[in-house]
């Protein structure tokens, strides 16, 4: 599961998803799919934080974030210090992530987006005003579901079933 | 238990470390930008960087509302067709009356040796990208300092106030919508006159502040923007009162008005670029 072979292959695979990650936050999203829309730049980094520890960790997840923050128009940081404490969580938790299935991984990652999540509503809070409700949370299940698809296709590529055999 | 591709002894900071480091460079981040607002160049950066990829993103919405937009009823465009020339008559007649207007005021003005005002000009606008309103409710403008624009300007939709320009980029810029917590609107109510103060108080609402309990005012009044602040152009609609409280706790009104322009509907909206008053000292 873990490609470690240093071929530029994997680097070209790790720029495209993270374009195409940026790319789909910049559609003009509107309504309840802006509601519930997934952090697409968050479970990018995460994720290739998780198979790419050596290439992608805290510089890439800082940068994506003050993206983030340029794109909600909010305080430059409050991404980036949430985004750098999610990378830091899963290099924390890795070797038990990568054990799991696509669902189970899911599952183990929806306290870390929500913690994530969490993060930027603090710092929000903090340095500018109080947040108008708690909806600022809800893009966390956009983000499980993404994660779980991700996964499960990865799984899928590398011609494995589903769930584990065990 | 080294495992290959890993090493057995670090030779870089460990993972706790590299948090605490960039930890503290997010915290210098916000703090330079909250107190400072030092880090506008960065923005601008961005901004430039991704303007043409929200352009290009705009392509697929663009395409999907074309598509259903074809299989719209003929009934419904044929209707909508007659309101439209109905409109136009009417406001042909307005224009007629404007045109004698301007000619008339040019005519006084040139007797009077008055330099004449430079119009009210006004510059049309797309909306690009809409951000999350968590904290403030922002729109991205594909227009920005390029078209003449500068911070604070009022922007219009053909409803009434949809915000304010708070920042600036060579060629977009950010609205704070007028239902933004946070964001103050001076009004007054059409029917009384009475003067107030709208706030916004997000999920596109707004409320009217401090009104004393015996205040006349009714669910539907229509609150206009009252000039007084020099900003906003006097007379500009705002919103409508949807519901008038009392609380036991406040010796004020709870007033809840609800936006008059289209904040999540309008895609094209005007900025009203209005010669700052000059106050003779």
């Amino acid at each position: 599961m873990n490609v470690s072979a240093q071929t530029p292959s994997s680097w070209r695979r790790i720029l495209g998803t993270l374009i195409l990650a940026v790319l789909l936050e910049q559609l003009p999203w509107s309504g309840w799919a802006l509601v519930v829309r997934p952090d697409f730049m968050l479970v990018g980094v995460l994720f290739w934080t998780l198979h790419q520890p050596a290439r992608i960790g805290f510089g890439t997840a800082f940068f994506l974030g003050l993206l983030a923050d340029f794109q909600d128009g909010a305080v430059f940081g409050q991404h980036a210090i949430a985004y750098v404490i999610g990378v830091y969580l899963v290099l924390y938790l890795r070797l038990r992530l990568l054990q799991f299935d696509p669902h189970r991984q899911a599952a183990q990652m929806f306290p870390i987006l929500l913690g994530v999540q969490t993060v930027v509503l603090l710092v929000g809070w903090l340095a500018v005003n109080p947040p108008a409700g708690l909806s600022i949370l809800i893009p966390v299940l956009g983000s499980t579901v993404l994660w779980y698809l991700v996964a499960l296709f990865v799984r899928l590529w590398h011609g494995k079933g589903a769930r584990d055999r065990a | 238990m080294a495992m290959p591709g890993q090493l057995m002894f670090a030779r870089r900071l460990g993972p706790t470390a590299r948090l605490t480091i960039w930890l503290l460079v997010g915290l210098s981040c916000v703090v330079v930008d909250v107190r400072y607002h030092a880090l506008d160049g960065l923005r601008s950066g961005f901004s430039m960087l991704l303007q043409p990829v929200r352009e290009v993103m705009r392509v697929p919405t663009e395409v999907a509302a074309e598509l259903t937009g074809f299989f719209t009823r003929h009934r419904l465009l044929q209707k909508e067709r007659d309101a439209l020339l109905a409109e136009r008559t009417q406001l042909l007649v307005g224009v007629n009356n404007a045109k004698e207007l301007a000619r008339e005021n040019a005519e006084l003005r040139a007797l009077l040796k008055l330099q004449s005002r430079p119009g009210q000009q006004v510059v049309h606008a797309a909306l690009l990208y809409q951000g999350h309103d968590w904290f403030a409710q922002r729109l991205t403008l594909d227009q920005g300092g390029g078209a003449g624009l500068r911070t604070g300007l009022p922007v219009v939709d053909a409803g009434g106030l949809v915000g304010q320009l708070t920042r600036v980029y060579p060629g977009s810029s950010e609205v704070t919508l007028v239902s933004s917590a946070e964001q103050l609107t001076p009004v007054f109510v059409e029917r009384t006159g009475q003067r107030g103060l709208a706030a916004g108080i997000g999920h596109g609402l707004m409320e009217l502040r401090y009104m004393p309990a015996q205040t006349d005012l009714r669910p539907g009044d229509r609150l206009l923007t009252s000039g007084i602040d020099r900003l906003y152009p006097a007379g500009i609609p705002v919103a409508t009162i949807t519901r008038v409280s009392r609380s036991q706790s406040s010796p004020y009104l709870r007033v809840d008005c609800l936006p008059l322009a289209g904040l999540d509907r309008s895609r094209g909206v005007l900025v009203l670029i209005a010669e700052p008053q000059v106050t003779a000292r």
